[in-house]
């Protein structure tokens, strides 16, 4: 799974308009300062159209930092 | 740009942020619904199209608080979706008796008339239509919401005013389909309906109208022959070989293509050849092929030869008097477009599709994309126009000065002043004239109908005519008042078409302005500007050629003043001038 690794940070950081370096696993709403509620719907946006998925509605409020995103990413992978 | 995902969008974005320089084109979003993402997608799509955008999304359901306040957007697009409005009724809407039913058809109604009426003296305004794709509905039957939304859009299209563009947005919804359209997660946790691939295809459609505004809307249409107009080639295969039977498997395509340049041509459009072949093998299709549609009396300009196209196309260009970037060339050659791609990056270049019935309706999507069709009487005739401007090309050759040659063609013109029938054409003229144009400001119907409307501001047409044809209305002036000093007028606008140049005529309107500002207020002072683009270089002396002195130059804008009795009438005797129409 690290291509979905790099696929995710390459997203979020063109969401969240940072360099790519500056995103890690420990990225999270609290790290990235543009992270807010309108980013955050473009970051689902983003993700599913990137990766060909649906994240479920229930889940799209948890998604609050890099290691929650890649898990509920690759659930959805399955 | 529908084919590139939203992540590309956004960090193609992030590049190309600060790249275009000049007046930013203000957009405003207001909308009933959450539309955050479309702000970076027109974003990204005016970017690369060589247009500094500054968009502003209105507050979340808000459009007529947000509407009284549009005061400098360039153009305002408005969201009012029937989500929201049927959200807004807490019975179930086929329920409604006939009284809830009038009352928020009313309640609706009268808030499109606000929003209208605040934005009526804005310049472009994109409205979309109502639509009830959204909604669960009996095939055969037309539910109680299907009658509102067709009552709805019916309002709104009587109430419009010129400077309303109507979005039918059921058109992008059955084009991908609402499942793909609509995201009922997203609208039930933030009111965010739209998809990114429904954003993707809105922007899209709306860009031909921001080009339009912009002044970047092409004027001709280049095809290569063979394999691209007609299956086959000619000189290998000959005249027999060769199909566009509109009743054969593989040339009926190629038919309907020939049949889409036809309309092109009588949209307007310059069609144009530009060919590898022998030049008598082309023209003998052209004018004999049985199954021909594009005939020769189509097409306003021919390169046939062996010489590379990319100095055919830059010969055309100069030929046509019009710039690299009003054309589309259309080749099935991968060698021929990647050339132009490369030698001629402002051309916009199109390779037919190697699945060939995808062939028409890709031309027409692009097509669509890059040509405006509120067709006006002028347009209609422009092949002729063109075809009558190679006709005096060759005439030229037969006369000694140039002079001579001018008073020989029976040049008259027609000046008319705040003719509201030709609002039209004159805010067309404003969005395309590029060279013959001194400040180049772009004005919509709605701006010049104001100004017509204005006692401080006049807008003058000229019309001309002469020994070959028609030109039609092909000058404008606009010129305003100080409103400071009622004794000084500006020449806001001073702009010819194309095909008229060359010929003295912008002297000639000169003296009729010149001479109808002496009648008002003949100790006036007249003030002017150049200022300069990539194209109207060639008009960046006409004030100092008029007697205007140069006041000061800003940034390459030079500003010009004249004290209107020193002005020397040129009295140029052998072009024609009358009056006509409008109010004096």
């Amino acid at each position: 799974m690290e291509n979905s690794k790099s696929q995710i940070i390459k997203v979020m950081s063109a969401v969240f308009e940072v360099p790519i370096e500056s995103i890690t696993e420990t990225s999270s709403v609290d790290s990235i300062e543009s992270w807010d509620s309108v980013k955050h719907l473009n970051l689902i946006l983003a993700l599913e159209e990137e990766f060909n998925i649906s994240i479920p509605d229930e889940e799209v409020g948890n998604l609050m930092n890099y290691k929650l995103i890649e898990m509920i990413v690759n659930e959805c992978r399955k | 740009m529908e084919t590139l995902k939203y992540s590309e969008i956004l960090q193609q974005n992030q590049l190309l942020k600060g790249i275009q320089k000049g007046a930013p084109y203000k957009i405003s979003v207001l909308s009933n619904v959450t539309i955050n993402s479309i702000k970076e997608i027109v974003e990204y799509s005016l970017r690369t199209n060589h247009i500094n955008p500054s968009i502003t999304l209105g507050n979340y359901d808000n459009i007529i608080q947000d509407s009284a306040k549009q005061t400098d957007a360039d153009l305002v697009i408005v969201f009012f979706d029937m989500l929201n409005i049927v959200d807004s009724v807490a019975a179930f809407f086929e329920n409604l008796n006939d009284e809830q039913y009038s009352n928020l058809k009313d309640k609706v109604c009268s808030e499109i008339d606000m929003i209208l009426e605040n934005l009526k003296h804005c310049p472009s305004v994109v409205f979309n239509t109502f639509s009830s794709a959204y909604f669960i509905s009996n095939y055969s039957h037309k539910s109680k919401i299907e009658t509102f939304v067709s009552e709805l859009n019916r309002h709104l299209d009587e109430r419009k005013s010129i400077n309303v563009s109507l979005l039918n947005i059921d058109k992008i919804f059955s084009k991908i389909g609402i499942k793909q359209a609509i995201d009922y997660r997203m609208y039930n946790s933030s009111k965010a309906p739209y998809t990114l691939s429904f954003l993707k295809n809105y922007t899209a459609a709306v860009e031909p109208i921001i080009f339009r505004n912009t002044g970047r809307l092409k004027k001709a249409v280049i095809f290569d022959c063979d394999n691209t107009l007609w299956k086959g080639i000619i000189g290998e295969d000959g005249m027999d070989k060769i199909d566009m039977s509109g009743s054969s498997h593989a040339g009926h395509f190629y038919n309907k293509v020939q049949q889409i340049a036809v309309y092109l041509s009588r949209q307007g459009v310059i069609v144009g050849i530009c060919s590898k072949n022998n030049e008598q093998d082309v023209n003998d299709v052209l004018l004999g092929h049985p199954d021909i549609i594009l005939k020769d009396e189509y097409i306003s300009i021919k390169k046939i030869n062996w010489n590379d196209k990319a100095a055919n196309l830059t010969a055309i260009a100069s030929e046509l008097n019009i710039g690299l970037d009003s054309i589309v060339f259309i080749d099935d050659s991968a060698f021929e477009i990647n050339l132009i791609k490369e030698q001629l990056p402002e051309i916009v270049s199109l390779q037919v599709p190697s699945a060939i019935y995808e062939y028409p309706d890709f031309l027409l999507e692009n097509i669509y994309r890059h040509f405006n069709f509120t067709l006006n009487s002028e347009d209609a005739k422009k092949t002729e126009i063109y075809k009558q401007q190679s006709e005096r090309e060759s005439d030229k050759k037969n006369h000694k000065s140039i002079d001579e040659y001018l008073s020989s063609l029976s040049i008259s013109l027609t000046v008319s002043k705040d003719d509201l029938a030709q609002v039209s054409r004159i805010a067309q003229l404003t969005q395309k004239t590029n060279q013959f144009n001194l400040t180049t400001k772009r004005y919509t119907e709605n701006q010049i109908l104001n100004m017509m409307n204005s006692s401080t501001e006049h807008v003058f047409a000229v019309s001309v005519k002469d020994k070959f044809g028609d030109n039609g209305l092909t000058a404008v002036c606009i010129i305003k008042t100080d409103l400071q000093n009622k004794n000084v007028y500006c020449i806001d606008t001073f702009l010819m078409s194309c095909r008229i140049i060359g010929r003295n005529i912008e002297f000639v309107f000169m003296d009729y302005i010149m001479s109808w500002l002496n009648v008002k207020s003949p100790a006036a002072i007249v003030t002017a500007e150049y200022m300069p683009t990539n194209k109207n270089e060639q008009v960046q002396n006409f004030y100092i050629s008029n007697g205007f002195t140069l006041m000061n130059e800003k940034e390459g804008t030079k500003a010009y003043s004249l004290e209107l009795s020193k002005y020397q009438p040129k009295n140029i005797t052998y072009i024609r001038t009358s009056f006509q129409g409008g109010k004096n």
